[in-house]
């Protein structure tokens, strides 16, 4: 069976083929190059981030109060107990005893309660040694690591000098130990030096730029708001005709430090079509910044801004 | 209306601009504009008996006084028991101090007494208690019958010191009294003090009066009254009680006012079913026809000025509110209601200060009071219910008087609104009351 092909048919096929896979290829490319837009981003290293982090770490080592509450809790359970005379006897030297010399006289008295505490807390001191046996084996492997680091030992000692007049030790200890990879990468990095100053503001530059909510900029929008807002409370214009918004009255509020008028309100200029209405809006305003006085809320630091506050009074909104 | 704009500079002022000014020219103005106000707080007291036998009338003048600024909505009267201070000189300056503790803007006093020759002396200072300056300080002399005209006056003399607008407290109100069962109202033109007081019947009631206005000296009225024949236009002398009819024409003739000087009468007159303007000079009795067309047209007024005129008319085949010359000519309809196209507007009134168009407005099954402006935009509804109808300017043009009927077996009754839709009061009468109109303000109109 002989089977005729037309060979339009045929170039017809083909080059549809053609048309449509170089169209998927094309329109599939384009559609996968998304337009990216580079972002900047800092590589923040385990050292910085410890940096960062680093004050509020030692800001709470620095708390010695836990080794308060276990003195604390010891004593008042034999306090309790019933030696009640003598601790009469001891708020009597408590009360004179201002200079050293005193708890001298006392010991006698003194002597057979501490040792009664001190009998009683053994007990619990006994188990501590017995934590502290470990950490006597831990010292061997230190000692094992000092006879490593003897080339280390005397840089260690300075510095514990330094840090015995400071009096923060154990910060360098743990330095030691991680040390060796840091001052590989200090040593390595030369750029090391700009790049560990940043700081976390630096590092979070979308933070510099403010939040939406932030009025730190605005401290001078801030006290026009609130004295704006003092007057309006005070200010009872009675017109609202048709013509309303068509009266201003500009007025000057000479000010002192502490808030209140230096002088009586300056009426600059009055605008209305009739001046005795122009006339009263005006004398409502000066009646109004009279009586609101004193604004105390006035930053004083900023006082040369607002020893002279210009204000226009209208109506425009009175109906 | 005129209106030019000014700026006053004070000799503070040049001051500033010479030396201080410059400072303040560093950092914008700090504006306010207070969206809504506060009534001022006064404290006013009793007025001092200049003989013992002058207390009562002390006493009624600072109680009329204090009523009229309470009314009007824009002071806060203080009550007396809150009073440090109690005055007993008004030639003294008060502690200011006293009256600021109570948060009062402003202080009235005041004093009356007798004269050797019978006459009443008032005196009155109003203080300015934020800054302890007197604002104003008057004296008057009159009748003693006539304290509550005084009280009226002082009243006024502290609205235009303390708003800088004319007051209206020494005015009146020509209106409808409406008495008896409801199938047999015997209505009969009244007037009163614009606060109630003082109420005279000028008709005995026997015929139906209807649409009483005020001349602009406040001395005549024209109203309209059913008689034997066809209704008529009458002229009404107040202080002589003599009435007249305002020309002569064969059918009937309703709804009339006033021109502004007082020298013409505009009015409808009916022809067929059809009504037209007509106004008639009183001095020539001359008649000249306004409008001309199939239509009824009616209830026209002048703007203050006397140049134009607004009425209302059927001739767009629903009553609406059209302004045209005084002199006739082509008319532009201004009431176009955005809610409601079914809305009729009528009655319009123009303001004394010509800044407003007042109007009743029917539509949604409810009687509304609301006013624009001239040009027809800035329409504002005050008020609205079964039955309002008929408003009138205080001669300030500050405040609307209109009549509200509730229906059913009762009457209607006189209201008055602010025309910010504020303070809206039901104003005193003896009985039912309808129609009212305004006068002009009476201590201005003295010397016409």
């Amino acid at each position: 069976m002989k089977v005729n092909v037309d060979k339009t048919l045929v170039a017809s096929i083909a080059l549809h083929v053609l048309v449509l896979g170089w169209g998927l290829v094309t329109f599939s490319s384009k559609a996968y190059v998304a337009p990216e837009e580079s972002l900047p981003v800092d590589i923040i290293s385990t050292d910085q981030l410890a940096k960062m982090m680093a004050g509020q770490k030692t800001g709470e080592k620095d708390k010695p109060k836990p080794k308060v509450e276990k003195i604390a809790e010891p004593k008042p359970e034999e306090d309790a107990v019933g030696k009640v005379t003598e601790k009469k006897e001891l708020i009597k030297t408590n009360s004179q005893p201002e200079p050293p010399p005193k708890p001298v006289e006392k010991p006698v008295e003194k002597k057979p309660e501490p040792p009664k505490p001190v009998a009683e807390a053994k007990p619990k001191e006994e188990p501590k040694p017995q934590e502290k046996k470990p950490d006597a084996a831990k010292e061997d492997p230190i000692a094992e690591l000092q006879k490593k680091l003897d080339t280390k030992k005397p840089p260690p000692k300075p510095v514990e000098q330094k840090v015995a007049a400071v009096q923060p030790q154990q910060p360098p200890k743990p330095k030691e130990r991680s040390f060796d990879p840091a001052q590989i990468q200090r040593d390595l990095d030369k750029r090391a030096a700009t790049r560990h100053e940043l700081t976390g503001s630096a590092l979070n530059a979308s933070a510099a730029l403010g939040l939406a909510t932030g009025t730190a900029a605005n401290n001078v929008a801030t006290w026009r708001g609130a004295f704006q807002g003092a007057v309006k409370r005070c200010f009872t214009p009675t017109y609202n005709g048709q013509d309303a918004d068509q009266y201003e009255a500009d007025i000057d509020i000479p000010m002192k430090i502490d808030g209140s008028l230096a002088s009586e309100p300056i009426v600059v200029a009055v605008r209305g079509p009739s001046r005795s209405i122009a006339q009263a809006v005006a004398e409502s305003a000066k009646r109004a910044i009279v009586q609101c006085q004193v604004y105390s809320f006035m930053p004083k630091q900023q006082y040369e801004s607002w020893k002279l506050i210009p204000m226009t009074f209208g109506l425009k909104d009175m109906l | 209306m005129n209106r030019r704009r000014f700026m006053t500079l004070t000799g503070s002022t040049l001051a500033m601009l010479g030396g201080g000014q410059t400072f303040a020219q560093g950092q914008p103005r700090i504006r306010i504009d207070p969206t809504e106000f506060q009534p001022i707080p006064i404290a006013i007291t009793n007025f001092l008996p200049g003989s013992p036998s002058d207390g009562d009338v002390g006493n009624g003048v600072t109680q009329v006084i204090t009523n009229n600024l309470k009314r009007s909505g824009l002071f806060a009267p203080i009550d007396q028991a809150a009073f440090i201070e109690r005055i007993n000189n008004i030639d003294v300056a008060p502690q200011f101090q006293n009256w600021k503790t109570i948060n009062a803007q402003a202080l009235v006093t005041g004093r009356m007494t007798r004269q050797p020759d019978g006459r009443l002396k008032a005196e009155f200072r109003l203080w300015d208690v934020v800054s302890g300056q007197q604002l104003a300080g008057q004296q008057y002399f009159t009748s003693p019958e006539y304290w509550r005209r005084i009280a009226h006056i002082i009243s006024d003399q502290i609205y235009e010191r303390m708003t800088g607008e004319k007051g209206y407290f020494d005015s009146r109100v020509v209106f409808v009294d409406e008495s008896g069962p409801k199938e047999r109202r015997v209505k009969r033109l009244a007037m009163m003090d614009q606060d109630g007081a003082n109420v005279r019947y000028l008709t005995r009631g026997s015929d139906l009066v209807l649409t009483p206005r005020f001349s602009p000296n406040s001395q005549e009225i024209t109203y309209m009254e059913f008689g034997q024949g066809d209704p008529k236009v009458y002229l009404f002398n107040i202080e002589t009680g003599q009435r007249e009819i305002v020309g002569n024409f064969p059918g009937m003739t309703f709804a009339p006012r006033f021109s502004p000087d007082g020298q013409r009468v505009i009015m409808s007159l009916q022809q067929g079913g059809n009504s037209n303007l007509f106004v008639m000079d009183l001095r020539s009795r001359s008649t000249t026809r306004l409008t001309d067309t199939p239509a009824i047209d009616t209830s026209p007024s002048y703007s203050p000025d006397g140049a134009r005129i607004c009425f209302e008319s059927d001739r767009g085949g629903r009553s609406q509110i059209y302004v045209m010359a005084a002199g006739g000519g082509q008319a532009q309809r201004i009431s176009f209601s955005k809610d409601d196209t079914n809305a009729s507007y009528s009655t319009p009134v123009w303001s004394p200060k010509g800044d407003y168009i007042a109007f009743t407005r029917q539509g949604g099954g409810q009687f509304s009071i609301g006013v624009m402006k001239p040009d027809g935009s800035g329409e504002r509804l005050l008020t609205s219910g079964f039955h309002n109808e008929g408003p009138t300017f205080s001669p300030n043009g500050r405040v609307l008087m209109f009549f509200r009927d509730p229906g059913g077996n009762g009457g209607p009754s006189l209201y008055s609104v602010d025309i910010s839709g504020r303070n809206e009061l039901k104003v005193p009468t003896p009985g039912f009351a309808s129609d009212p109109a305004w006068s002009p303000l009476l201590s201005s109109t003295a010397g016409q």
